[in-house]
C-alpha cells in the first residue's frame, strides 16, 4: 500500500483541542474507538465490531481498561465524505503512518483509530504494569496503514538509546521492543513527598511518544479542592 | 457595536466596543473586565422568554436564573465576556432566522435577541446530553461559547452529530434524535450513544470536544462528593 492510497485527513485546533477531519472516498472505511465520532456526513454507514476480533477485544476490556468495541466508518455512497474524530481529553492528536510489522503499543485511552491493514492486538505489559494502575495488557497496533492517537497536552517524540527514565502519567505510546521498569521513584517516602509517583525506567532502543501534562497530576490537583 | 473575538480558540474572550447607552445582556458570571462607565444590573429578563417563568425555565435548561445587564454610560466602553470552561467563542449574528443553541451555549446578546425555550425540549429528552434547547429569535448579536474548538458545517442533505458535540444550528434544519448506526446494541456497546440526525439546509456549529465525556474522565478518579 503506497501512502497515496491512504485516506486524507487534517488535523485542527492543535494542540490544545485537536480533532480529525477525515475525508472518506467511495469504498474507504476507518476504525476508531468507541465514542470518538462527533460528527460526519449522512451518507457514512456505522457498524460496531469486536476490536480486534473477540477474544482481543475481551482481554483489552478485562486487562487492558480498554473498550471491548470499536466502530467501522464506511462510505458506500459515490462522492467523498466528512468524518470528524476526536477524543475525550483536551489535547493533541498525531498521526503515524506504520511501516509494515512496524509495532506500536498504547497507555490506555491513547487511541483513536486506524485505516489501513493495521492489525489490532494485545500486549502483555508485565505485573508491574498492573500496579501502576495501567492493567496488565496493552494495545499493540502493527502496521502497514494509518494510526491516531490523542493525550492530554501537547505530544513529544522521543528516541530510547539504552534507557530514559519518565513518568508514567505522562507516557503515551511506545515501542514493544523497549522495557519498562516500574518503580516509585526513590523509595515510598521520596515518592509520596516529591510527588513524582511512579517513575518508569524504559529499557532498549525505540520511540516513545509523551505528552506535557498528566491527568494524574490534574487530579492530583483536584482532589483536595473537591468539598461538598 | 464592535465585536473581536481574542486568544481563540483555547481561551477565547469576548471584547465588546459599547457605543453610548448600547445595552448587552450576558449570562451571570460572565464578565471578565469592563470601563468604569457601564451600570450593571441583574435582571429577569422582560418580554418574551423573560420574566420569572422564563428565568425558571431558563434554570431548567442549565442556565443560570439571572442575566447582567450591561449599560454603557454617555461615552464608548470597553466590556469583556468570557465562558468558564476552555473552550471557543462564536459570534452569530442574528438577521431573522431563528437558531436553535444548546442549553449551556448561550454567553450573550444584543437586546434584540429574543431567547425562549424551544419546543425541541421535550424532542431531546432521551438525548440524555442537555436536555434543552434554547430558541433565539429576532436580530442582533449572539455570543455562543463550546468546550474546544466550534467548526461550522453547511448541511445541505443528511448529517450526524453526537449529541454532545452540538452548539446550534439554524432552525430551516430538521432533525430528529436516533441511535447511531441505527440500532440500540451498536449504539449501547459502541459508546457513540445517540446523535442527532439533521436533514435539510443551513449552518450547524459543532464543538470538537464532548465537555460531558472529559468531566467524566476527571471526575470519575475524583473522591465523591459527600452527601
Amino acid at each position: 500500500m503506497t501512502r497515496e492510497d491512504w485516506l486524507r485527513y487534517e488535523i485542527r485546533y492543535k494542540p490544545s483541542f485537536a480533532a480529525a477531519f477525515i475525508t472518506l472516498n467511495p469504498g474507504e472505511r476507518i476504525t476508531a474507538e468507541a465514542g470518538a465520532m462527533a460528527s460526519m456526513d449522512g451518507c457514512l454507514t456505522m457498524t460496531t465490531e469486536f476490536s480486534g476480533g473477540l477474544i482481543s477485544g475481551l482481554m483489552r476490556r478485562l486487562f487492558g481498561g480498554e473498550s471491548l468495541f470499536v466502530n467501522v466508518f464506511q462510505n458506500q455512497s459515490s462522492a467523498p465524505a466528512e468524518l470528524v474524530l476526536t477524543q475525550g481529553s483536551i489535547g493533541d492528536i498525531e498521526v503515524l503512518e506504520l511501516k509494515p510489522g512496524e509495532e506500536l503499543c498504547f497507555q490506555s485511552g491513547a487511541y483513536i483509530a486506524h485505516a489501513g491493514s493495521v492489525n489490532m492486538s494485545v500486549h502483555w505489559a508485565g505485573f508491574s504494569s498492573l500496579f501502576a494502575g495501567e492493567g496488565l495488557f496493552k494495545l499493540k497496533l502493527t502496521g502497514p496503514g494509518l494510526v491516531l492517537f490523542g493525550a492530554y497536552g501537547g505530544i513529544s517524540k522521543r528516541q530510547v538509546r539504552g534507557e530514559l527514565v519518565v513518568d508514567n502519567g505522562h507516557l503515551v505510546a511506545y515501542d514493544p521492543k523497549i522495557s519498562f521498569n516500574l518503580r516509585l521513584s526513590g523509595g515510598l517516602i521520596k515518592s509520596v513527598t516529591s510527588g513524582e509517583g511512579i517513575i518508569n525506567r524504559l529499557k532498549g532502543h525505540g520511540t516513545i511518544y509523551v505528552q506535557s501534562r498528566s491527568l494524574d497530576g490534574l487530579v492530583r490537583f483536584l482532589r483536595p479542592k473537591v468539598r461538598n | 457595536m464592535e465585536i473581536d473575538i481574542l486568544h481563540q480558540p483555547e481561551s477565547s474572550v469576548a471584547h465588546l466596543k459599547m457605543a453610548p447607552y448600547e445595552v448587552v445582556l450576558a449570562e451571570a458570571g460572565a464578565m471578565v473586565a469592563m470601563g468604569r462607565d457601564i451600570t450593571t444590573s441583574t435582571t429577569l429578563r422582560q418580554g418574551r422568554g423573560g420574566g420569572l417563568m422564563g428565568g425558571l425555565k431558563r434554570v431548567v435548561a442549565g442556565e443560570s436564573l439571572f442575566l447582567s445587564e450591561f449599560r454603557a454610560g454617555s461615552s464608548p466602553s470597553d466590556l469583556y465576556l468570557a465562558p468558564y470552561l476552555p473552550g471557543d467563542i462564536l459570534l452569530y449574528e442574528m438577521l431573522g432566522p431563528s437558531l436553535v443553541v444548546q442549553s449551556t451555549g448561550y454567553l450573550a446578546c444584543t437586546p434584540g435577541v429574543e431567547i425562549d425555550l424551544g419546543f425541541q425540549g421535550i424532542k431531546s429528552l432521551f438525548s440524555g446530553e442537555s436536555i434543552f434547547w434554547l430558541t433565539a429569535r429576532g436580530t442582533g448579536h449572539l455570543l455562543l461559547s463550546s468546550f474546544g474548538g466550534i467548526y461550522k458545517v453547511e448541511v445541505d442533505g443528511k448529517y450526524v452529530v453526537d449529541t454532545g458535540h452540538i452548539v446550534a444550528f439554524e432552525q430551516t434544519l430538521d432533525f430528529s434524535i436516533a441511535t447511531a448506526g441505527g440500532s440500540w446494541i451498536g449504539s449501547f456497546l459502541g459508546g457513540e450513544g445517540l446523535v442527532c440526525n439533521f436533514r435539510g439546509r443551513g449552518k450547524l456549529f459543532c464543538q470538537t470536544h464532548n465537555p460531558g465525556a472529559f468531566g467524566q474522565r476527571v471526575g470519575s478518579r475524583l473522591p465523591p462528593r459527600e452527601t
